[in-house]
C-alpha cells in the first residue's frame, strides 16, 4: 500500500517558520465543526452512542401506530354501518320477524367489533410495553454492564441484518438463545416476508394488498411500488400472450399512473407488439426473471422507509464507519496485528473502497506491549533508532541485569543508552 | 433532553390509547344497549302489534342512535391521541440521530464476506448452532476447518471450568515448539494448575512426582515459578489456608483459561478478540464524529463518496490503537517509509521532510521549532515505531 493515499495534499502551505503555534490543518475548515471528544469517559461517548439508535424507537412505535389506526379504521367503519342498517331498517317495511332478524344481526355485528376491539386494544398494549422495553434497555445502558450491553447491542445489529437478508430461522434463533426477542423486529418482518416469498414465486397478490393498507402513507412519499408491481402482472399476461386480458388489465390499473409515469406505461404497453422471446434488448429485459429480484428489493425499501428504518441494514453501517475509522495504510502490510480486523483479508476486501481514518496527532502503540506510548509511559529511542515503550524497556532491564535487546533487529545495549524521544 | 423525558412522552402517548380505546367501547355497548332495547320492545308479549308501531320503534331506535353521535364521540380521543403520537415522534426525531446512513458510502459491501464474517464470529463464541444456521440460509462457503479449530478450543475452554485439565494438557503439549517460539510458557502454567490440584487433593508423593514429571522440564526457564511452587509441598491438603491460596483461586484459573484462549487463537493465526465486535465496537464509536462530517459536506455529496482519506480525525478508544501513526508536529503529515520520523538532537521529532525545509535541503543548520537547539539533517536520525 502506497503511503501517497495518504498525503492530504493541502499541507504545502503549511510553513515551517510557524511551527511552534501548531497551526491547524489548513484544509480543516471542516475539522474545527467537528469537535472530537476525548474517548476516555465512557459518559458523553455512551450519549453519542444512544442517539444512534432512533430506529430501534422508531420500528416499534411504526407497529403500534398502525396498529392503532387499523383498530380507529374498524371501529368507524362498522358503527357507521350498524347505524345505516338501523336508518335502513326504520325506512324499510319489516314484517316484525324481518325487524327481528335485522336487529338482531345488527347486534352479532356488533358483537364481533367487540370482540375484535378487545383483540385490536390487547395488541396496542403489547406493542406499547415494547415500545417501552426499549426505552428501558437504553437506559439501562451504564458503566457497569456496559460490555454486556455492547454484546447485546451487536446482536440486535446481527438480528437486523440476517431479516432484512431474509435469514430467518437465524434470526430467531439467535433472538430466542439470546432472550431479546423484545429488542429485534421480527414480529414486524413477518410482514414483510409473506410478500417477499410470494414476490419470489412470481405473485404479486400479497404485496398488492400491502401496497392497498399503506396507500396513504406510499402515496405520501411518491412510492411507485404498486406500478412497478401493476406493470409485472401486466407482462405477466402478455408473456401468456393472453393480449385481451391484458389489455382490459392496462385499462384498468395501469392507465391511472399515466399522468406521472407515462414513458415507463408506454415502454411496457409497446411489449403487446412482440412476444416474450423478442431479441430487442428495450423489451427483452421486461421479460427476465431478474424483474422479480427488482420487486424484491424496491418492497424491501418501501417496508424499510414506512417503518422509520435505515435503507441500509445497521450492520452495514456500523462495519463501514469502524473500518474507516481503522484503516490506515499499515493495516495492508503482513506484519499487521492479528487483533486489527483490518489484518485479516475478509475486512480488508469490504475495507477497499472505503477512506482512510486520518490522524492530527501522533498515536504510537508499543511493539512490545502493544500499549500506547503517552507521557505516563513515554517512548524511549535505542541507539539504532527503534523506539518501545518505557514500560516494556524497564521490565526488560530489570529481567537481563540492565541489557536491553532489540527484538526486531536483535542488537543489544544497555539501558544507560536510551534516550526519552518527546513527540507531540 | 434526558432518556426519562422521552419515557414520561410515550406514557402520555400510552395513556391516550387507552382512552380512545375504552371510548370505543363505550360507544359500541352504547349502540348495541340501544339497539337491544328496541329488540326487546319488539319482542316483548304485549309488543307492537301493528307494524306502524313497530315501525315507531325502529325510528326511535335510529332517532336514539342519531343522539349518541358515535362517530363525534370517537373523534375527540383519537384527536388527542393523534397529537400525542406526532408529539412523540417528533420528540424521537430530535433526540436521536434520524438518519444514521447519512455518512453511508454507496458501496456494495460483498454479502457473502458479511456472512462468512458472522458465521466465523458465531464459530468463535462457541455459538455452533448458530453458526451452522446462517451457514444453511445464506450459502456461505465452507468453513468447516475453523469450525473445527474453534470447536476444540471451546471444548477445552469448557473442560477448564470445570476443572478439567486433559484436554488443555493435551493440546499443551501437542503444541510444545509452537508455543516455545511465540515465547509462551502456557504449558508450565497449565502443569502448575494440575500440580496445585494433586497437591490440595493427593498424596504428598503424587505431587512430588508431579512435579519431577511435568513441572521439572519447564524449570530453566521458570527458576522463581518453580521453586514457589514446590514451597506448595509444605502446606499439601490445606493450601486455602496457606500463602499459597490464590493458586487455587478462581481468578487464578480464570486469568490461564483467559490466556489458553488467546493462545489458542494466536496459534490459528487469529485474533483473540472477535474482529466483527471490534469492527462494530469502532464503528459506534466513530459513527458519530462521521454523521457530523457527513453534516457539514452534505452540499459535497460526490466528495464524501470518492475522498481517499477522511478529511477529520475520528478518535477511537485506546483499545482500537493497533498501529503506530506519527504525525509530523510541523507539516501535519503522517509518517511514512519516504518520509519517516527522525530525531533531534534536542530529542524533539520532526519528519524528514520537514527537516529538509528547516535546513533548506540539508544546506545549512536550523533551529528546532520547539525548543533553541541548533541542528543539522546529519545529526537526526531516523526512528522506527
Ligand atoms: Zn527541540
Amino acid at each position: 500500500m502506497e503511503m501517497d493515499s495518504l498525503s492530504n495534499g493541502n499541507n504545502t502551505t503549511a510553513t515551517a517558520s510557524t511551527p511552534a503555534t501548531v497551526s491547524p490543518d489548513s484544509s480543516a475548515a471542516t475539522a474545527r465543526a467537528t469537535p472530537t471528544p476525548p474517548p476516555s469517559s465512557t459518559g458523553p461517548q455512551l450519549t453519542e452512542a444512544l442517539k444512534l439508535e432512533h430506529q430501534f424507537l422508531r420500528v416499534p412505535f411504526e407497529h403500534y401506530k398502525k396498529t392503532i389506526r387499523a383498530n380507529h379504521r374498524a371501529v368507524e367503519k362498522e358503527v357507521s354501518a350498524v347505524i345505516s342498517g338501523v336508518t335502513d331498517a326504520a325506512s324499510a317495511d319489516f314484517s316484525p320477524d324481518d325487524a327481528v332478524n335485522h336487529l338482531n344481526s345488527l347486534v352479532s355485528r356488533l358483537q364481533g367489533l367487540k370482540r375484535k376491539l378487545e383483540e385490536g386494544s390487547r395488541a396496542e398494549n403489547l406493542q406499547a410495553q415494547k415500545c417501552r422495553a426499549r426505552l428501558d434497555h437504553l437506559e439501562s445502558a451504564d458503566g457497569e454492564n456496559l460490555s454486556e450491553w455492547n454484546s447485546t447491542r451487536l446482536k440486535r445489529i446481527l438480528v437486523d441484518y440476517m431479516l432484512r437478508m431474509s435469514y430467518y430461522d437465524t434470526a430467531v434463533k439467535l433472538a430466542e438463545c439470546s432472550n431479546i426477542q423484545d429488542l429485534v423486529d421480527i414480529d414486524v418482518f413477518q410482514e414483510a416476508k409473506k410478500v417477499i416469498e410470494a414476490l419470489q414465486n412470481k405473485d404479486v397478490a400479497p404485496a398488492l394488498a400491502w401496497c392497498a393498507d399503506n396507500k396513504s402513507r406510499l402515496k405520501k412519499s411518491k412510492s411507485k411500488l404498486e406500478f412497478q408491481l401493476r406493470l409485472q402482472e401486466f407482462i405477466e399476461l402478455v408473456r401468456a400472450e393472453n393480449n385481451m386480458r391484458a389489455i382490459t388489465y392496462a385499462r384498468k390499473y395501469l392507465a391511472p399512473w399515466g399522468a406521472t409515469h407515462m414513458k415507463e406505461l408506454q415502454r411496457v404497453l409497446a411489449t403487446l407488439a412482440f412476444k416474450r422471446d423478442t431479441e430487442c434488448a428495450t423489451y427483452k429485459v421486461l421479460f427476465e426473471a431478474k424483474q422479480w429480484d427488482f420487486l424484491v428489493d424496491q418492497f424491501k425499501q418501501e417496508f424499510c422507509k414506512l417503518y422509520g428504518m435505515t435503507m441500509e441494514p445497521l450492520l452495514n453501517i456500523y462495519l463501514q464507519a469502524g473500518l474507516s475509522a481503522l484503516k490506515t495504510p499499515y493495516c495492508y502490510k503482513d506484519d499487521c496485528t492479528k487483533e486489527d480486523p483490518l489484518s485479516q483479508e475478509a475486512f480488508r476486501t469490504i475495507a477497499m473502497p472505503l477512506p482512510y481514518s486520518k490522524q492530527h496527532h501522533s498515536k504510537l502503540v508499543c511493539y512490545i506491549t502493544k500499549e500506547l506510548m503517552d507521557t505516563e509511559n513515554p517512548p524511549q529511542v535505542l541507539p539504532n533508532g527503534y523506539v518501545y515503550s518505557t514500560k516494556a524497556l524497564e521490565e526488560m532491564a530489570k529481567k537481563n541485569d540492565g541489557r536491553i535487546t532489540c527484538p526486531r533487529t536483535g542488537s543489544e545495549y544497555n539501558y544507560t543508552e536510551l534516550v526519552k524521544a518527546y513527540i507531540s | 433532553m434526558e432518556l426519562s423525558s422521552i419515557k414520561d412522552a410515550f406514557d402520555r402517548v400510552a395513556k391516550k390509547q387507552k382512552l380512545s380505546s375504552s371510548k370505543s367501547q363505550e360507544v359500541v355497548d352504547q349502540v348495541g344497549r340501544e339497539i337491544e332495547q328496541a329488540l326487546a320492545t319488539i319482542q316483548a308479549p304485549n309488543g307492537p302489534s301493528t307494524p306502524v308501531d313497530q315501525k315507531s320503534v325502529l325510528t326511535d331506535l335510529k332517532s336514539k342512535l342519531n343522539a349518541i353521535v358515535a362517530l363525534k364521540q370517537l373523534e375527540g380521543p383519537q384527536k388527542e391521541l393523534n397529537l400525542s403520537l406526532s408529539k412523540y415522534q417528533k420528540l424521537l426525531e430530535k433526540y436521536f440521530n434520524p438518519d444514521i446512513s447519512k455518512a453511508y458510502r454507496n458501496v456494495d459491501f460483498d454479502n457473502h464476506i458479511v456472512n462468512q464474517i458472522i458465521a466465523s464470529h458465531f464459530y468463535r463464541q462457541g455459538l455452533f448452532d448458530l453458526g451452522d444456521s446462517i451457514i444453511n440460509e445464506a450459502g456461505v462457503l465452507d468453513l468447516t476447518a475453523l469450525r473445527l479449530k474453534f470447536m476444540e478450543m471451546h471444548q477445552i475452554l469448557e473442560a477448564m471450568r470445570v476443572r478439567n485439565l486433559q484436554p488443555a494438557l493435551t493440546w499443551g503439549s501437542a503444541n510444545r515448539d509452537e508455543l516455545v517460539k511465540i515465547g509462551s510458557n502456557l504449558e508450565f502454567k497449565i502443569h502448575t494448575l494440575q500440580f496445585v490440584e494433586v497437591v490440595q487433593n493427593g498424596t504428598r508423593a503424587d505431587a512430588l512426582k508431579y512435579a519431577r514429571t511435568y513441572l521439572a522440564p519447564f524449570a530453566h526457564l521458570n527458576k522463581d515459578d518453580f521453586q514457589k511452587l514446590m514451597g506448595c509441598l509444605l502446606y499439601a491438603g490445606r493450601l486455602e489456608s496457606s500463602p499459597y491460596s490464590d493458586l487455587m483461586s478462581p481468578a487464578h484459573w480464570e486469568m490461564i483459561t483467559e490466556e489458553l484462549g488467546r493462545k489458542f487463537c494466536t496459534l490459528l493465526g487469529q485474533s483473540y478478540q472477535s474482529p466483527l465486535s471490534v469492527a462494530v465496537a469502532a464503528g459506534v464509536e466513530g459513527l458519530p464524529t462521521l454523521l457530523k462530517l457527513a453534516n457539514v459536506m452534505a452540499a459535497k455529496k460526490q466528495e464524501w463518496q470518492a475522498m481517499k482519506q477522511l478529511p477529520v480525525p475520528v478518535e477511537l478508544g485506546k483499545e482500537f490503537q493497533f498501529h503506530s501513526i506519527f504525525v509530523c508536529p510541523v507539516s501535519r503529515d503522517q509518517g511514512s517509509e519516504e518520509n519517516p520520523p527522525m530525531l533531534l538532537p534536542c530529542l524533539h521529532v520532526l519528519c524528514k521532510q520537514s527537516i529538509l525545509k528547516l535546513s533548506k535541503n540539508s544546506t545549512r543548520t536550523f533551529k528546532c521549532p520547539y525548543c533553541p537547539a541548533e541542528a543539522t539533517v546529519a545529526n537526526c536520525r531516523q526512528l522506527h515505531f
